[in-house]
């Protein structure tokens, strides 16, 4: 699913409430059938803890962390024998198996949104969000990061909501939401390819 | 909308155990190790707990070192004394409570061999003699220790009855009706602790052969004693006892309270030790509080991914305490390690001149050192780390949104609170700590108010500075550097209060290092008295004089000496006179040396009172040196009953509990001499000189039977001198107090190197204040000089500027300091070490230059790497590592 809107309509906000980042002023809004309203924010914790992915737009790599130890923390809030291996599996998926050991400062653009893809997805989340995920990246980089976010998306079975201005991006997914002037509206496919 | 493969995994129902957080803790402060902030933290907690633990491991083996050699200096764990023989129901009592005893006679009577007599100071002593170490003594194999008295029949002898009686090995001496054999010539007493107890040379005997030689006759001077060992419980045990004995008059020695002191300079270098330490910890814990800033700063992105991920706010405080928790253990560890190698380095520099043998390190100051970084941990970082716990995970979306800083007020509080505790587990004393604590708060209050005007008024001069059309480009980097701290001018009163208290520490320990040096120095100067001259007759005395005047300086005074007993205080019996704590004092109970004098005695300084007046009493006797080198005979005056003014030492007035206007009399002979108190003096024990407790004016003493003692300097050119004085003068006892001199000029010397060594710990712990402050600032410096650039700052400007504004806030800081250094000295010297308070001008100059210099030179350092990136890295560094 896409969440499509201009610059400033609130997008990341939308995104923050639905991944229980932040509480809704007002109305309710569930997650994975429990209602937001109802949990602290520990209680939203522990909801998305495993279960959920993310991607941003600035990828927010730990720059003191390698490539590796990045994508073994959503990992390590939970003790397993194969954390590490997971990790690498994840890392050799995205194409990094080589660079592993390496910092965010010395990967590219690409490659550090890569890390960031794996870590999303090596919890195996059933919901991944995405904000802007190839907003700091060239239009090639970035053609090649959907490509393989939707291919992980597939490989994995997860649930994928991306919040986007693109309209490319979005055609790709099975469902388009427009935000405008604080409404969530149906776009049809022509809207969409407009 | 919800799938599943076999890649799903569901970390929810599995919290983690505490071992995998332990685990996760330790890996996470692994990776941490690449971040300087992490690696200042670890220096700093390193070097508190290494500065803590070198001292403690020093002074608690220095203490357990004392209490042993005092045991064996007394002769016993406790040792009681008195004029009669003790009663076996006391002995029993002392037995039963577990403690081991042996008998001991003290008494003064004549010797003689052939026919030649001399008087001798007897020591009695029984087969259980001694209970503690051994003496060193010459039974014919050249001296060897030896954990025994002489057996019955034999006598062991002081050298000095060689040269005076010509006793020998395997002599006969006679002492009163009987006759022994030198089996020993000793050296040094188990139970002695050195120097010269008695004017009279020692002759050691067996209480087997006391009865025969008749000298135990009704009315004579004779001191019983008991020497008693065991264990502190059972010396506890006792005393209600020893109480009611001291009230009887009887003497108790303790050696939990009688310690042999190890003299002033080591005491003082003793408390130094521990200011110094106590200042090191909390330098450290300033750099733990700066660079916990830092830390948290940068934690704070990884505290939002992990609240995204899942992670509860129990979760996120339990995994940074523990990677924190495994900080401190490892610079424990490293501290601890380098602590020990401290300590060893202090014992190497003081062993050799400590007269005791230490025992080896015990662990509680290990678990001092570790309890300190913990402490310091908690105090100055726990407030601000809570920052981490209150990080919301909105902001992986919105960066702003960072939680708010911890109150200053609570850092403050917090970090004053763990400090005074320590403080109080330092030294023991909970109001020295509280009071320390409540002053070094309300200094701090009003430093803020004094930073502010210092600040405002740097920075208003600053921007006074010529600006030229093209103005020259240093006082241009000196205006810009202003302007920046003053933008962040609450940013800038902390690192000035920071940088302030670092350098008034720094230069505290310093000043005090340097004025302790001196008042040692002055202590004991070149011309020290190293002879001391005993039992010269009057008649010999012009003589002697002569024999000395060229060699010696005319400070050197001849002090006559007549020995009395005080018989009365204010008319009673000095026993219902003085107090009871008094009661024991072997001043009621020995013959004092009494001297009369004119002039008030080099080294002495009055407390109370005013010294005799020119018309109190003047014999032609002057006892001057240099007078009396012309002076004629001695004067004699008649007997009279009129009261005599005298002057008392001030401790032993406390002691007795006597006062200016008291009376004190005293029996010299057969005749009684009463003195009422008109000054009270205080004197230095350490001088080399010699001393007395009573000084009367001239024209009292002078009838009595009296002989003199001088001290005087002798240099290596004067080495002919004393075999001449032994030849000339045969009665005269020449003591060479060389050897004890020396041993206490290295002494010192030694004292001093330790000194030095603390005073790099707190310097290196300074500096790491300094580093950790910098470190601190560097993202919002690197995010100015990111915008400069881009605003087309050349590399060059923006080096002097960011030179110039370390320079200045180095030298607010040191201004700060030494005004801080200057008043903290004065309380330390007038309140603690005993020292006079000296201002210190140079200060002022020295280290707010210094300051300047410092501040500049590390912060220009550390700002290098962060002026050679791109504008761009430079502002997107804020926020990041």
């Amino acid at each position: 699913m896409a969440i499509l809107g201009e610059s400033g309509a609130g997008k990341s906000t939308l995104l923050g409430l639905l991944a229980g980042l932040d509480a809704p002023s007002s109305g309710e809004l569930k997650l994975f059938g429990e209602s937001l309203a109802a949990l602290d924010e520990d209680g939203r914790a522990e909801l998305r803890a495993g279960r959920v992915g993310f991607v941003f737009q600035n990828f927010q790599l730990l720059p003191t962390l390698t490539a590796l130890e990045n994508v073994l923390l959503p990992l390590e809030l939970a003790p397993a024998a194969d954390n590490d291996a997971r990790a690498r599996d994840w890392l050799t998926r995205v194409g990094l198996g080589e660079r592993l050991d390496h910092l965010p400062k010395q990967l590219s653009g690409g490659e550090q949104q890569r890390v960031a893809l794996a870590r999303a997805f090596v919890t195996g989340a059933e919901l991944v969000f995405a904000d802007e995920p190839t907003g700091n990246l060239d239009p090639a980089t970035g053609e090649r990061i959907i490509e393989r976010l939707f291919a992980l998306n597939r490989e994995a079975g997860t649930t994928l909501m991306l919040v986007t201005h693109d309209h490319a991006l979005a055609r790709r997914c099975d469902r388009c939401l427009r935000l405008i002037d604080g409404q969530l509206v149906d776009m049809t496919p022509e809207e969409v390819s407009a | 909308m919800m799938a599943s493969g076999d890649s799903r995994r569901d970390t929810r129902r599995i919290p983690g155990n505490g071992l995998h957080w332990l685990g996760l803790a330790a890996r996470g402060l692994k990776r941490d190790l690449r971040a300087a902030d992490v690696r200042a933290l670890f220096v700093a907690l390193a070097l508190a707990v290494a500065a803590s633990t070198m001292i403690g491991f020093f002074l608690d083996r220095l203490e357990r070192g004392l209490t042993r050699q005092a045991g064996q200096m007394l002769g016993g764990d406790l040792v009681l004394e008195q004029g009669e023989p003790f009663s076996s129901e006391l002995k029993s009592t002392l037995r039963e409570a577990g403690m081991t005893l042996s008998d001991q006679v003290d008494l003064v009577s004549m010797i003689s061999r052939g026919e030649r007599f001399q008087p001798a100071s007897l020591k009695v002593v029984d087969s259980a003699y001694p209970l503690y170490g051994a003496s060193r003594v010459d039974v014919g194999n050249g001296v060897e220790p030896l954990a025994r008295g002489p057996g019955p029949g034999e006598a062991w002898v002081d050298p000095r009855l060689e040269s005076l009686i010509d006793l020998q090995l395997g002599d006969e001496v006679r002492v009163g009706r009987t006759t022994l054999t030198v089996s020993g010539i000793i050296e040094r007493e188990a139970d002695q602790s050195g120097g010269f107890s008695s004017f009279n040379p020692r002759l050691m005997m067996h209480v087997d052969d006391l009865a025969a030689t008749g000298l135990v006759q009704p009315g004579s001077r004779i001191e019983y004693e008991i020497l008693a060992a065991g264990p502190p419980a059972a010396v506890s045990s006792l005393d209600a006892r020893l109480e009611a004995l001291k009230r009887d008059g009887v003497e108790v020695r303790d050696v939990r309270v009688d310690r042999p002191g190890l003299g002033r300079a080591l005491e003082r270098a003793e408390k130094y030790l521990a200011l110094a330490g106590l200042a090191a910890v909390l330098l450290a814990g300033v750099a733990v509080a700066m660079a916990t800033r830092r830390y948290v700063d940068r934690h704070l992105d990884t505290a939002a991914l992990l609240r995204c991920f899942g992670a509860s706010q129990r979760q996120l405080t339990r995994l940074f305490a523990l990677q924190l928790g495994w900080l401190a253990l490892a610079a424990s560890v490293c501290g601890a390690l380098l602590g020990l190698a401290g300590q060893a380095g202090l014992l190497a520099l003081l062993t050799a001149f400590l007269p005791l043998e230490l025992p080896p390190p015990g662990p509680l100051p290990l678990a001092l050192g570790v309890l300190t970084a913990l402490a310091v941990l908690v105090g100055f970082a726990g407030p601000t780390l809570l920052r981490l716990k209150r990080v919301s995970a909105l902001k992986v979306l919105r960066r702003e949104l960072d939680p708010l800083p911890a109150s200053a007020w609570l850092v403050v509080a917090m970090a004053s609170l763990v400090f005074g505790g320590l403080m109080w587990l330092y030294s023991g004393d909970l109001w020295l700590s509280v009071a320390l604590l409540v002053g070094g708060l309300v200094m701090l209050v009003i430093l803020g108010g004094v930073g502010t005007l210092i600040l405002s008024g740097v920075l208003r001069l600053a921007a006074l500075l010529p600006q030229g059309a093209h103005g020259a480009s240093s006082t241009r980097a000196l205006r810009l550097g202003a302007r920046q701290l003053g933008r962040r001018r609450q940013a800038s009163l902390g690192q000035l209060l920071a940088f302030a208290v670092t350098f008034a520490a720094m230069a505290m320990i310093g000043l005090v290092r340097g004025d302790l040096l001196t008042a040692w120095q002055d202590q004991l100067p070149e011309d020290t008295p190293n002879y001391f001259a005993i039992n010269i007759q009057p008649q010999e005395r012009d003589a002697f004089v002569e024999t000395l005047a060229g060699a010696v300086d005319d400070r050197t005074a001849l002090y006559p000496m007549v020995r009395g007993r005080i018989t009365a205080l204010n008319g009673q019996p000095p026993l219902e006179a003085v107090p009871e704590s008094g009661r024991g004092s072997n001043a009621l109970r020995r013959e004092l040396n009494l001297t009369w004098r004119d002039t008030l005695p080099e080294g002495n300084r009055l407390v109370a009172g005013e010294w005799f007046a020119a018309g109190d009493r003047v014999s032609e006797a002057e006892a001057s040196f240099s007078e009396a080198a012309n002076a004629g005979g001695v004067g004699a005056t008649e007997p009279s009953d009129e009261i005599v003014p005298i002057s008392l030492e001030a401790e032993l007035a406390g002691r007795l509990g006597l006062g200016l206007g008291d009376t004190m009399s005293f029996t010299i002979g057969a005749d009684t001499l009463t003195g009422r108190i008109t000054s009270l003096r205080d004197l230095d024990w350490d001088s080399f000189r010699p001393n007395f407790y009573v000084i009367f004016p001239p024209g009292v003493l002078e009838r009595f039977g009296h002989t003199y003692i001088t001290a005087f300097h002798l240099g290596d050119e004067q080495s002919s001198l004393p075999g001449q004085i032994v030849k000339n003068f045969p009665a005269v006892s020449l003591l060479n107090v060389e050897a004890i001199l020396g041993q206490v000029r290295d002494l010192l010397t030694q004292v001093t190197r330790s000194v030095e060594l603390v005073l790099g710990f707190v310097l290196l712990a300074g500096i790491s204040v300094l580093y950790a402050a910098l470190i601190a600032s560097r993202p919002l410096r690197a995010h100015e000089s990111g915008l400069l650039r881009v605003f087309g700052a050349s590399d060059r400007l923006i080096s002097r500027v960011q030179g110039a504004e370390f320079a200045i806030l180095g030298l607010a800081s040191g201004l700060m300091g030494a005004l801080l250094a200057e008043l903290a000295a004065a309380g330390i010297y007038a309140g603690w070490l005993d020292l006079a308070p000296r201002l210190h001008p140079w200060l002022w100059i020295g280290l707010p230059l210094g300051g300047a210099l410092l501040v500049g030179l590390i912060g220009h350092g550390l700002s290098r790497s962060l002026r050679r990136q791109t504008p761009m890295a430079s502002l997107g560094l804020l926020g990041e590592a």
